[in-house]
Parts: C-alpha cells; sequence; structure tokens
C-alpha cells in the first residue's frame, strides 16, 4: 500500500517535474529571444522620440548627452526615433521622451537633427519611499495580450511547480492527511 | 548580479529567491500575501516604486497557487465559501482603486494611505491578540480539566450573531460547516477588496480575520480559502498591473521559484499547529507591520526630513519577514519535540497539536 502510494507520488514528480521544466524553459526561450521585451516596450503612448534611456543615464549639464535623431529600426546606444501615439516602438527602445519634455527645455532639447539630453534622472516620491525617476518606460504602452499571456503563464507556472511539490512529498513517504478540524472541543 | 532589461536595473538574483521564500513561508503559514513586506523590499534591492509593486502583485498570485495546491490537500479550503466570496472581493477591490484615485487628485494618498492602514493595523492587531490570548487559556483550562482539545478554539461570539442573519441565500459550507447567508459573505468580500484596493495590497491580512471573526471559519480553512481568493484577485491584479507597464516578468519568475520552497513548508506547517498559534503570528506581523507603517506616516509628516525614520521603517519591514520565518520555525520545531514526547516550554502544547 505504502509501496504503490510512493510509486505514484514518483510518477507524479516526474510529469509535474517536466512539465515545470518545459514552462521555465519556454519563458527563458520568450526572455532570450526578445519577445518579453517587444510585449512590454510595445506601443508609444505619446508622441515623442523612443531611446534606448540606460544609455544616457550619466549625462549631466555639464557632460550632455547628445542622441542622433532618425528612423532606426533597432536602437543602439545614442539614437532616438521619433514615434507618434500607437506607433510600435523599435525594438531597443526603453523609454519615451515626449514633446512636452522637449518644449519645456528642463531635461532634453532639441538641437537640428539631435536629442541634448542634460537631466537624465531626478528624484521622486512613492508610499514614502524615495527613488529615481527616469525616462525608463516613460510614454510605453505594453500589449494586452502580453498581460493575459503573462497571467496565465504565472497560472500554469504556479499550478506546476504546486503538483511538482506535491508529487516530491508523496514520492519520499511523507503522507499529507486532511486536517481533522472539528475533532476535540472547539 | 543579474541584469533586469525591463526594470532597467541589476540586483543579486538570490535576494529576489529568499524574499520569495521568506514572504512563501509567512504566507503560506497565515494566508497573506505578503504585500505589505514585498514591496518595501525590491525598492530597496533598487526596483521603482510602481515596479515593486506591480513584480509584487504578480508573484503573489503564482506563489498563492502553489500554496493552495497544498492547502486543498490538507483539506483547508472551502471552495463555497472561497467562491461566493470572490464576485464581493472583486467589486471591492475596483471600488478601493476608485477610492485610492480619489484620495490622489486631492493629494492625500500617501498620507492617506498610511493613516487608514496604521488604524486598521493597530485596531486587527489588538483584537486578534485580546481573543487569541484568551483562546489559549480556554485551552489551557480545558486541557488541565481533561478535555482533549481539537484544532481550533475561539472565545469570539461575534460570528455567531453574522450566522444568525437569516437573509436569503443562505449557503452551507461543508468544509467550514458554517450556515450563513450569502450577503454577509459577500459584504465580508467587498468590504476586505475595499481595503485591499485601497492599500494596493493583496487583503489577506484583513480577510483571514474577516473570515475567522465574521464568517466564524476555523483559522486552517480561513488561510487556506483566503489563499484561494487571493489567487483570483492577485490575478485580476497582475493583469492591470502588467497592463500598466509594471510588471518584470523576470523577477516574478525568480520570486516565485523561491515562493515554491517557502509556500511548501509555510503550507505544511499548519498541520503541526492549533488555530490559535497561527492567529497569534497573524498578529505579530499585524503589529510588527504598523510599526513599520507609523515610522513612515511620521516620516512624511515630518515633510520628510527626518531620513532615519524611512530607514529604520523599510529595515523594521524586512527584519518582520526573517522574525515571523524564525517564529513559523521555531513552533514546528517544538511541536516536532512535543510529538516525540521532549521538554518545550510551558506555552506551547496549547498551541500544537500531537498529531490527528
Amino acid at each position: 500500500m505504502a509501496g504503490s502510494f510512493r510509486v505514484r507520488g514518483t510518477i507524479k514528480f516526474v510529469v509535474w517535474t517536466a512539465l515545470s521544466a518545459a514552462v521555465c524553459i519556454y519563458f527563458w526561450m520568450e526572455y532570450f529571444n526578445g519577445n518579453l521585451q517587444r510585449q512590454y516596450y510595445y506601443k508609444a503612448k505619446s508622441n515623442g522620440w523612443a531611446v534606448h534611456a540606460e544609455a544616457f543615464k550619466d549625462a549631466t549639464k555639464d557632460k550632455p548627452a547628445m542622441l542622433q535623431i532618425g528612423s532606426f529600426e533597432k536602437i543602439e546606444g545614442l539614437q532616438a526615433v521619433p514615434v507618434k501615439k500607437g506607433d510600435r516602438l523599435p525594438f531597443g527602445a526603453t523609454g519615451i521622451i515626449d514633446k512636452k519634455t522637449v518644449d519645456e527645455g528642463k531635461r532634453v532639447t532639441l538641437e537640428g537633427n539631435t536629442l541634448k539630453v542634460t537631466v537624465p534622472w531626478q528624484i521622486k516620491d512613492s508610499k514614502g519611499f524615495k527613488y529615481r525617476d527616469t525616462f525608463t518606460h516613460k510614454g510605453v504602452e505594453t500589449d494586452p495580450w502580453g498581460a493575459v499571456e503573462a497571467v496565465l503563464f504565472i497560472l500554469v507556472l504556479g499550478f506546476c511547480l504546486g503538483s511538482m511539490a506535491e508529487g516530491f512529498t508523496d514520492m519520499i513517504g511523507m503522507k499529507i492527511e486532511k486536517i481533522k478540524h472539528y475533532e476535540g472541543a472547539h | 548580479m543579474f541584469e533586469f532589461v525591463i526594470a532597467g536595473i541589476s540586483a543579486p538574483i538570490f535576494l529576489l529567491v529568499l524574499t520569495g521564500m521568506t514572504v512563501g513561508m509567512v504566507g503560506g503559514f497565515i494566508g497573506v500575501g505578503g504585500g505589505y513586506m514585498v514591496t518595501p523590499a525590491l525598492i530597496v534591492f533598487g526596483f521603482p516604486g510602481y515596479m515593486a509593486s506591480g513584480i509584487d502583485v504578480t508573484h503573489i498570485c503564482g506563489k498563492s497557487v502553489v500554496a493552495t495546491i497544498r492547502h486543498r490537500q490538507l483539506g483547508n479550503i472551502d471552495w463555497v465559501l472561497g467562491l461566493a466570496m470572490v464576485g464581493g472581493t472583486m467589486m471591492g477591490v475596483e471600488m478601493g482603486v476608485r477610492i485610492l484615485n480619489w484620495t490622489k487628485d486631492l493629494g492625500l494618498s500617501g498620507i492617506a494611505l498610511l493613516f487608514g492602514s496604521v488604524g486598521i493595523m493597530i485596531g486587527l492587531f489588538v483584537y486578534t491578540q485580546i481573543e487569541t490570548h484568551r483562546s489559549h487559556k480556554r485551552i489551557d483550562e480545558l486541557t488541565e480539566g481533561g478535555t482533549t482539545v481539537g484544532r481550533e478554539l475561539k472565545v469570539s461570539r461575534i460570528p455567531h450573531f453574522f450566522q444568525s442573519i437569516s437573509l436569503w441565500p443562505i449557503i452551507r459550507c461543508h468544509v467550514a460547516k458554517i450556515v450563513i447567508s450569502m450577503w454577509v459573505v459577500v459584504i465580508v468580500g467587498v468590504a476586505t477588496g475595499v481595503l485591499a484596493g485601497f492599500f494596493g495590497v493583496g487583503g489577506g491580512f484583513i480577510r483571514v480575520p474577516a473570515l475567522v471573526y465574521v464568517v466564524g471559519a476555523t483559522t486552517h480553512i480561513a488561510v487556506g480559502t483566503d489563499l484561494l481568493e487571493i489567487v483570483v484577485s492577485g490575478g485580476y491584479g497582475a493583469l492591470r498591473q502588467f497592463m500598466s507597464g509594471n510588471v518584470d516578468m523576470v523577477a516574478v519568475f525568480f520570486m516565485i521559484i523561491g515562493a515554491m520552497f517557502g509556500a511548501q513548508f509555510g503550507s505544511i506547517a499548519t498541520q503541526y499547529v492549533r488555530g490559535p498559534a497561527i492567529r497569534y503570528i497573524l498578529s505579530y506581523s499585524l503589529g510588527l507591520a504598523t510599526v513599520g507603517a507609523f515610522l513612515r506616516l511620521v516620516y512624511l509628516l515630518s515633510a520628510q526630513k527626518y531620513e532615519f525614520l524611512n530607514f529604520f521603517a523599510v529595515v523594521f519591514t524586512l527584519g518582520e519577514m526573517i522574525f515571523l520565518c524564525l517564529f513559523i520555525l521555531s513552533l514546528v520545531m517544538f511541536a516536532v519535540r512535543f510529538r516525540h514526547g521532549k521538554w518545550v516550554p510551558n506555552w506551547i502544547p496549547a498551541l500544537v497539536v500531537k498529531g490527528d
């Protein structure tokens, strides 16, 4: 009896481990081929310039970053692609410098065919915590189907891992019985 | 160090796995998502504030699935109760988010949130402490009188009042052995959902006491059923957060891996203890979270002049996770010793079980 319980546990563990591994491999493939990034940096939420914000994170007023404006398919380093609200973002874009920010001229200015970034980040406050507010994620719209896929992935991963753990405890003979909630004085 | 391309930061993977594991353990044991602990931790690791909330909610959804599977095996889930509550919870969460946006428009959100959370947490902490302490004493008295005490013992009479409301439709919760008006369950769902939506958390720390003290479920069933609720409300929260661009899935992935181990331990640990032990831990977690929130409130009210208050608030919140894990570990360790007839402190026998 105990033997068959452990055999069933072993089968359960092997099957769910294989499924968990498959889900994890799928996730990392999505990560390495850039699909996760494409889903996140999907469309422009405002008019402006798509940029790779990390490329100029160290710029200062004394040492500004000059971004070359052009219609690049992939943003690499100090480049900026003009976008309109609703446009698909080029690969490598991590944020939008919107037109309003450029018009204000406090952080970024337009100089001919280049964007001059002088204040790439500023300190802001959220729920009492201070954090660096940068151009990363600014004006970016996420793929709504990507959100559905992400939640489904989380549910499936949780289910596979939970079932795998259940199989593991069965396999090692740790029989987990249902708790008797109403025995004795209560 | 791992570079999180979407979050735009570098952070050590082991810290995320460890955070997931500790919160998973506490969450699996007391049935909370742990949002009030994870968000500050992620901010400390360098994640932007908005992303910390998104990663937190998304990981809570996955972690709750893992813990729910184990609690189902332990017989701690009342599906009727959970599903009856879900609709109310979702409606409440939406209302809570709208109230939050309204306070934001008034320029009050940070302070309103902290005032609200400190007030509710102090109230719940005091009530659970008093009630659990009385239950603890009652178990001692019954045991001394030679009565065999079961898994659960509560001295609160509040559930009797709510169960006596005979407003149609009446639902029968077979696992929880409760017959109650569905309206009570739905209203509890709405009320706890509003608070969850307003505070931006899963709401477990409000819903578990509500299930125990209003609906009248045993603590174990409240924990399991609440985790089922968190799967649904967390999934909805994750969807909204992802659409708002607040989620780095790679960070979520590492946290769920850690949470898988923690949630297993936390869930299985519930079979070693009685209801009051879980309520004690829930109560202490509320008390400690209150101190952290109170320090942040003073920091905000003092126009953010005293940076050390914010620092201590973060230290307190992170220390709380470790303290609660150690408390759960020591309870399990003493429970095992008690089962084997070895020495345990005087307060332990009333909180643990010898085995079903």
